[in-house]
């Protein structure tokens, strides 16, 4: 076994220092390309991943979906329908639903509180979401709860709580069952690129790889967390990078195109559910709106990139513009996908703000399992 | 002298500390480029640079320990926490490490954790808590809890001299009251320059011969509002605010009840576990002669704190509540 370096292999370069668009296929190429490193970028040409229609369709819904759930949720927020606060997955699209559309329906999904996409992908209806943010008595927590702190148990959704990082070794005892009772099940998780900062995260991705669990890391790097950029956040040229020290395989991808998740996801879900242990995959994307409904985000942020990203690396436009492209779909076709998610979205929302408060009697109850 | 906000009076007192002593210096996350999710540290990475307000990576346990590291050869941190409620990922770096080194007779840790606590209008289950039922039963931990822009200001600064670690609990709700729609009993006027306020002196908000109200925290509000309905009732309520917790103003709590010979505690925090329980043990056991009646305590409902707005107004303490816990006691 030889001592490895990863710089060097080449200059050593920091991510902020590579201004365009694919600066994660670079890093790739410089970092993850070092022999005896299992870290790998994955170059996937498009063609190849170009799915049948009806996948095509289902995908393309996911996403659209995922958009307008989004964005009915803001509309409801600004008429003041939300109490708390509310974050959002714009940008992150692809990530949430390409990767969570891999799992079978008896699998379970711990998701973090920018996957919205993941939430639809396995199945948690849109009314059901719309009830918690709304605070009414059919959410999930009947009220608990709020915002993306959400589960939902009929389609093995766990729920999260807030602290950042708690859900990771959660994810991998879901996984570490599901390795015990040999039942063949994998287990996806999230977490974000500020998450990985976490002691939580080290111990959980440790846990997975000495156990060989099954469990698919994604991270979403959205390159930010809160006001914070990658610079201030880790010291590493990709989180990727990491993997290998843990001792799994680790995936630099585009989380903005939905059928490279897609792809990557489902090979590295395969493996766990055959028994070949955990899976890192960094999955970048930039984070389209602020934080939450309050951020201020052009107060820190730089608006000429998040333009150009907004305009290169959308993930709803990206997808729509594959499928003409390729000639998987009509616009015509994705034009009437849109408006049955939008269609779908807003009856979800009318419907949530006819549903009535929790009890306000019943503040104390259900502390205990009876 | 001048009215300001309690956010106002928390930045002036980081800032004037930070020019007294290069000692000083705060960590935490989004507080420099961002300024904080509360906006309380706006503008001093430009003044104080990137070393003295440190941007920290998501890790509250690793930037934690650091701080009390640096504590350790005499620096004086001021550690934020986005929500009070993320300090649960510090436990031990605070509770076993921090609070007994001077005890283990390893030198003092002058820190401060300024945790930004208690419910705001829906902050749910993880947004909401009150963090003294954590620390109170721990040595070696100081407990303030402000609740004016006054003591805002003096005790944070009265903190940051401090050698001993110190829990400094703020009020998100406080943070951008405005002076002039506050009671009067809290709208004091803050002194430009230094000043600090000790710690262990609780201030009296309203004398009254009754019946003695002992709070601290969001509830000096319902306090205060349920003993001016009591006085058009012909009931004089003598409201405290403890100030701080640990150390605890154990004389002006009896000099009170003695006086008055009826307790009634408030805390936004749940009765069980909150230090509401504390506080009646120590008049039962000191002055029990001098009470008339029960002692009374109104806290927030057995659950964790419920996000919707119909359970979070069940769940927490309120005017009426006190208003009625106030009427019994003044019958008996
Ligand atoms: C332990 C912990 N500390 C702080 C926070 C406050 N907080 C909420 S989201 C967030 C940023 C998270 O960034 P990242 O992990 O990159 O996920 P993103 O929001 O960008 O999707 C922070 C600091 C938290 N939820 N948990
Ligand atoms: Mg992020």
């Amino acid at each position: 076994m030889r001592a490895i370096s990863y710089a060097a292999a080449s200059e050593p370069v920091r991510p902020e220092e590579l201004t365009g668009l694919d600066f994660h296929r670079d890093l790739a190429d410089r970092y993850l390309a070092i022999e005896g490193l299992e870290a790998r970028w994955i170059p996937i040409h498009r063609e190849g991943l170009r799915p049948d229609k009806e996948t095509a369709l289902r995908l393309h819904h996911l996403l659209s979906l995922t958009r307008a759930v989004e964005e009915s949720l803001d509309s409801a927020f600004r008429a003041g329908h939300i109490p708390g606060t509310a974050f959002f997955g714009r940008g992150n699209e692809a990530s949430s639903v390409g990767s969570a559309a891999c799992l079978r329906d008896e699998e379970w999904l711990v998701p973090m509180h920018r996957n919205c996409g993941a939430h639809l992908a396995k199945g948690h209806p849109p009314y059901s979401i719309m009830a918690h943010f709304f605070g009414r008595a059919d959410g999930p927590s009947q009220g608990r709860d709020g915002n993306f702190h959400v589960g939902y148990r009929p389609k093995r959704i766990t729920q999260l709580i807030s602290h950042i990082g708690t859900m990771v070794p959660i994810a991998a005892g879901v996984a570490w069952s599901a390795k015990v009772r040999r039942n063949g099940q994998a287990v996806l998780t999230h977490i974000g690129d500020g998450g990985t900062s976490t002691g939580d995260f080290h111990e959980a991705m440790n846990f997975a790889a000495v156990q060989k669990l099954p469990l698919v890391v994604v991270i979403d790097n959205n390159q930010y967390a809160y006001k914070t950029p990658p610079s201030d956040q880790y010291a590493c040229p990709t989180l990727a990078l990491r993997a290998p020290g843990y001792g799994m395989p680790g995936f630099l991808i585009d989380g903005t195109d939905v059928l490279v998740v897609r792809e990557v996801v489902s090979q590295a879900l395969d493996r766990a559910r055959r028994g070949g242990g955990p899976a890192l995959i960094e999955s970048v994307s930039m984070r389209l709106s602020g934080h939450s409904v309050y951020d201020r985000y052009a107060d820190y942020a730089d608006m000429e990139k998040l333009k150009l990203w907004e305009r290169e690396r959308d993930p709803v436009k990206r997808y729509d513009q594959f499928l003409v492209e390729y000639e998987v779909l009509t616009p015509e076709e994705i034009a009437a996908s849109h408006a049955r998610a939008r269609a779908e979205a807003e009856a979800a929302r009318d419907q949530a703000l006819k549903c009535p408060f929790p009890d306000p009697g019943k503040v104390a109850d259900g502390v205990f399992a009876e | 002298m001048s009215l300001i906000t309690y956010r106002e009076a928390l930045s002036a007192a980081l800032w004037e500390e930070m020019e007294r002593d290069e000692n000083v210096f705060l960590i935490g996350e989004d507080i420099g480029l961002g300024g904080g999710a509360f906006y309380v540290t706006k503008g001093f990475q430009q003044r104080f640079g990137r070393d003295r307000v440190v941007d920290a990576p998501l890790s509250e346990a690793g930037f934690t320990g650091a701080a009390i590291g640096a504590a350790l050869t005499g620096m004086r941190p001021v550690v934020e926490y986005q929500f009070a409620d993320f300090v649960t990922e510090t436990f031990k770096m605070i509770v076993d490490f921090a609070a007994g080194n001077h005890y283990r007779r390893m030198g003092p840790v002058p820190i401060v954790f300024r945790l930004p606590a208690a419910a705001l209008v829906s902050g749910g289950p993880y947004h909401s808590q009150n963090p003294e039922i954590w620390f109170f039963g721990t040595p070696g931990l100081k407990i303030a809890a402000p609740a004016t822009a006054y003591d805002a200001k003096g005790m944070l600064k009265q903190a940051i001299r401090d050698d001993n670690p110190v829990i400094f609990i703020e009020y998100k709700k406080f943070y951008s009251y405005r002076p002039e729609d506050l009671p009067a009993p809290l709208r004091i006027e803050v002194p430009e320059g230094d000043y600090t306020v000790p710690f262990g002196q609780a201030r009296t908000l309203r004398e009254g011969e009754d019946l003695t109200l002992l709070t601290f925290g969001t509830t000096v509000l319902e306090a205060l509002e349920a003993a001016q309905v009591l006085e058009s009732e012909g009931v004089s309520v003598e409201v405290i605010d403890l100030r701080t917790l640990v150390p605890l103003d154990k004389e002006a709590i009896l000099a009170s009840v003695r006086k008055t010979g009826k307790l009634l505690i408030l805390h936004e925090a749940r009765k069980r576990g909150g230090v509401g329980g504390e506080l009646a043990a120590i008049v039962a056991e000191e002055v029990f002669e001098h009470l008339d009646a029960p002692i009374r305590r109104v806290g927030a409902a057995e659950s964790p704190v419920p996000l919707s707005p119909p359970l979070e107004k069940a769940y927490l303490p309120s005017t009426a509540k006190v208003v009625e816990a106030l009427r019994e006691l003044a019958a008996f």
